[in-house]
């Protein structure tokens, strides 16, 4: 079976190329079960060269090929042929300055990553046996789903928020914060709760749901959002969090 | 506002799932009850300060374009009404979130099923106005325009002020940019204010749902927009009691929508004038929920310009409070037999072709 592509390319270098515009392609001998950075490598390798994307594991574990397929948010290396059609559309995530075809420039997005203070924040002395802080199952089910994140940015660059307004902080952000302030273990969650309670932190957040199906790792984004505002509303994280159950909105 | 129509493209094409339209829906509705809310609290206002104004204010809304847009203003309510509890009640139940798209598609369920009977109660007032042996009368186009442009001009020159407002602001603290600085370790502050009206926004939602209903009740399916100007006609909420003056008998002796502002205002339970008290509460909660969420609109599209998003700030703080001193100067107005006279003088006039 062929498969035919309309790409979204975009080169500031070269005259003619430098407003983004639309190209097809037509890829031959397709498996259903090919995915798709396969075929965007064909294109690549056997049609035209510049095509520019970034991806590394190939395996949805890395979280460099977020991209806009068929109109939503996905990992190209997580989707087959089979989910999408022989027609598929591709272009970049949104709301991220683009640099060159699919590549966008990710750096305001780690920046509003980096401001939540995302690591382990503990000083006091670790336990008598010289070993690891413990902490019962029930605990760490709290704050199991937002472990999984792998920074893809696919949710951030789902939600009409942050399309409007590059200060807000995000999705993906806000999960990853969420790692951290349900985990007993760490001391930094008031700090954090102090700054995901800024005009640009949660309060942009108006429950519309894009962020949770655009997730490749299943993650409850919105949920987690949900419960960080729970908590700088009740100024406490006890009894907020609740371990996600069987996943009702899938990556489909 | 380049942000506004990126936005506004965009969400066309994003093929998002049922929440990214439930938030479009609720979005323009609650504009749109907003802009509503103005004209409405404005117009009401002049049952007491301009008696002829209004008068001829509820003849326009007595044009069929108008009768379409009330329909549409109902529709927008329910839906607003219905989502707006949606999302206050998953936001405190995060836990429930993964019954998001199915409440999503009950919202729209239930709206249907709220505005089915409605529409056909509603309906039903404007065929028998419509039937009535008097051809009814219909004010021209011209009449309406010349009527709502005031409005239009009110609300170009508050934006325009806002934004000057904002200009001189900015020069005295320096247009806000210093805090732009990305090396400046900044220490961090949850904004008190913001947690306080994501608080507001839901629970002034919850009270406004009884107080709206009640009030689009009593205007759309006890009586018509048509019988607020009939004469003779009952009021609903005030008991017929021809012991009491003209203006307190639950009769619209005068026909006129001034004696009908002044029969609800004058109904007492006991010591307790409640139509005022309710519109009281109506006012204050709409209002000031209607701005604030204007606020969360227009600064969501302009935090690429201090200048702007403190201009959206001081437009709505401004918009708000006009509206509230407006409202309540007049419901703690009185309207006596001559401004009754004077609006049935103004209806005659317009009746007449004059
Ligand atoms: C076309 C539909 C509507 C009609 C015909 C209507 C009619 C009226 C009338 C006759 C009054 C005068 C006092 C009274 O009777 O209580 C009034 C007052 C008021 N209405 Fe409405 N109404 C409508 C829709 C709405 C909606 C949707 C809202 C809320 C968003 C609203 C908010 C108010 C408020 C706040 C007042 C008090 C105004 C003041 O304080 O001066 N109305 N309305
Ligand atoms: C009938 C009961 C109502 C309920 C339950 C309700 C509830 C809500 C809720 C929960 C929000 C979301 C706030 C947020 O995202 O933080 C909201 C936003 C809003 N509401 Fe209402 N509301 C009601 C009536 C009204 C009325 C009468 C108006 C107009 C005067 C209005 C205008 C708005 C506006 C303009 C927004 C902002 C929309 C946005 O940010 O996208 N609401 N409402
Ligand atoms: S939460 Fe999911 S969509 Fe968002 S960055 Fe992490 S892995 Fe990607
Ligand atoms: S290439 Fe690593 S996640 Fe797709």
């Amino acid at each position: 079976m062929d498969v035919t592509f309309r790409i979204r390319r975009f080169n500031p270098e070269v005259p003619g190329k430098n407003k983004p515009y639309w190209q097809e392609f037509t890829v031959k001998n397709v498996e259903e079960t090919d995915r798709v950075l396969e075929l965007l490598h064909r294109v690549k390798w056997e049609q035209d060269g510049t095509l520019t994307l970034r991806r590394a594991c190939a395996h949805g574990v890395c979280g460099s090929d977020a991209m806009r397929i068929n109109g939503v948010n996905k990992l190209a290396c997580k989707v087959l042929v089979r989910d999408v059609g022989t027609k598929i559309q591709i272009e970049p995530i949104l709301g991220l300055p683009v640099l060159k075809d699919l590549v966008v420039d990710m750096e305001p997005f780690f920046d509003h990553y980096r401001s939540v203070m995302p690591f382990f924040v503990n000083d006091t002395p670790v336990p008598a046996d010289g070993r690891e802080r413990r902490q019962t199952q029930e605990d760490r089910e709290k704050f199991d789903d937002t472990t999984k994140c792998i920074l893809c940015a696919a949710c951030t660059t789902s939600c009409p928020s942050f399309w409007a307004n590059g200060h807000y902080v995000g999705p993906a952000a806000i999960v990853q914060a969420h790692r951290f302030i349900f985990d007993t273990r760490d001391e930094g969650w008031k700090e954090r709760l102090e700054i995901l309670g800024e005009p640009n932190g949660v309060w942009r957040c108006r429950t519309i749901f894009n962020c949770t199906p655009a997730c490749p790792r299943e993650i409850q984004v919105t949920k987690a959002i949900g419960e960080v505002k729970l908590a700088i509303q009740q100024r406490k994280r006890e009894g907020i969090a609740t371990p996600v159950g069987p996943i009702a909105v899938g990556n489909g | 506002m380049t942000s506004l129509v990126l936005t506004l493209t965009e969400t066309l094409r994003y093929r998002g799932a049922l929440g990214q339209w439930s938030w479009v829906l609720h979005r323009i509705t609650g504009l749109g009850v907003l802009l509503f809310l103005v004209l409405h609290v404005i117009g009401v206002s002049w049952a007491v300060f301009f008696p002829e104004l209004w008068e001829k204010e509820i003849l326009i809304y007595q044009h069929p374009l108008f009768t379409i847009g009330e329909f549409a203003l109902t529709a927008c309510v329910i839906y607003h009404a219905l989502n707006g509890l949606r999302i206050g009640i998953l936001d405190y139940n995060p836990k429930w979130w993964k019954h998001q798209q199915q409440a999503a598609i009950y919202v729209l369920i239930g709206t249907v099923v709220i505005l089915i009977p409605t529409f056909i109660l509603m309906f039903q007032h404007v065929l028998k106005h419509y039937q009535s042996p008097e051809a009814p009368f219909i004010v021209s186009l011209a009449f309406i325009a010349e009527a709502q442009f005031p409005f239009l001009v009110g609300i170009v020159v508050a934006a325009v002020a806002a934004v000057l407002v904002s200009s001189v602001v900015g020069l005295f603290t320096g247009g806000g940019r210093a805090s732009a600085d990305k090396n400046a370790r900044q220490s961090h502050h949850g904004s008190q204010l913001e947690r306080f009206w994501w608080r507001f926004m839901r629970t002034s939602g919850i009270l406004i749902v009884p107080l709206v209903f009640g009030h689009l009740i009593l205007a759309h399916i006890v009586q018509g927009v048509f019988e607020i100007n009939l004469i003779n006609a009952t009021i609903p909420g005030v008991p017929v009691n021809e012991a009491l003056g003209m203006l307190a008998n639950g009769i619209n002796n005068s026909g006129t929508a001034v004696e009908y502002v002044a029969e609800r205002w004058n109904f007492f339970a006991g010591p307790v004038a409640i139509w005022r008290l309710y519109d009281a509460a109506l006012l204050a909660l709409v209002t000031v929920h209607g701005f604030n969420g204007l606020r969360y609109v227009l600064t969501d599209y302009t935090q690429g310009s201090p200048l702007l998003r403190r201009a959206m700030g001081y437009l709505c703080a401004m918009g708000a409070v006009a509206l509230l001193v407006v409202g309540t100067l007049a419901l703690l107005g009185t309207i006596d037999q001559t401004m009754v006279d004077m609006a049935r003088a103004a209806q005659d006039a317009i009746l007449a072709g004059g």
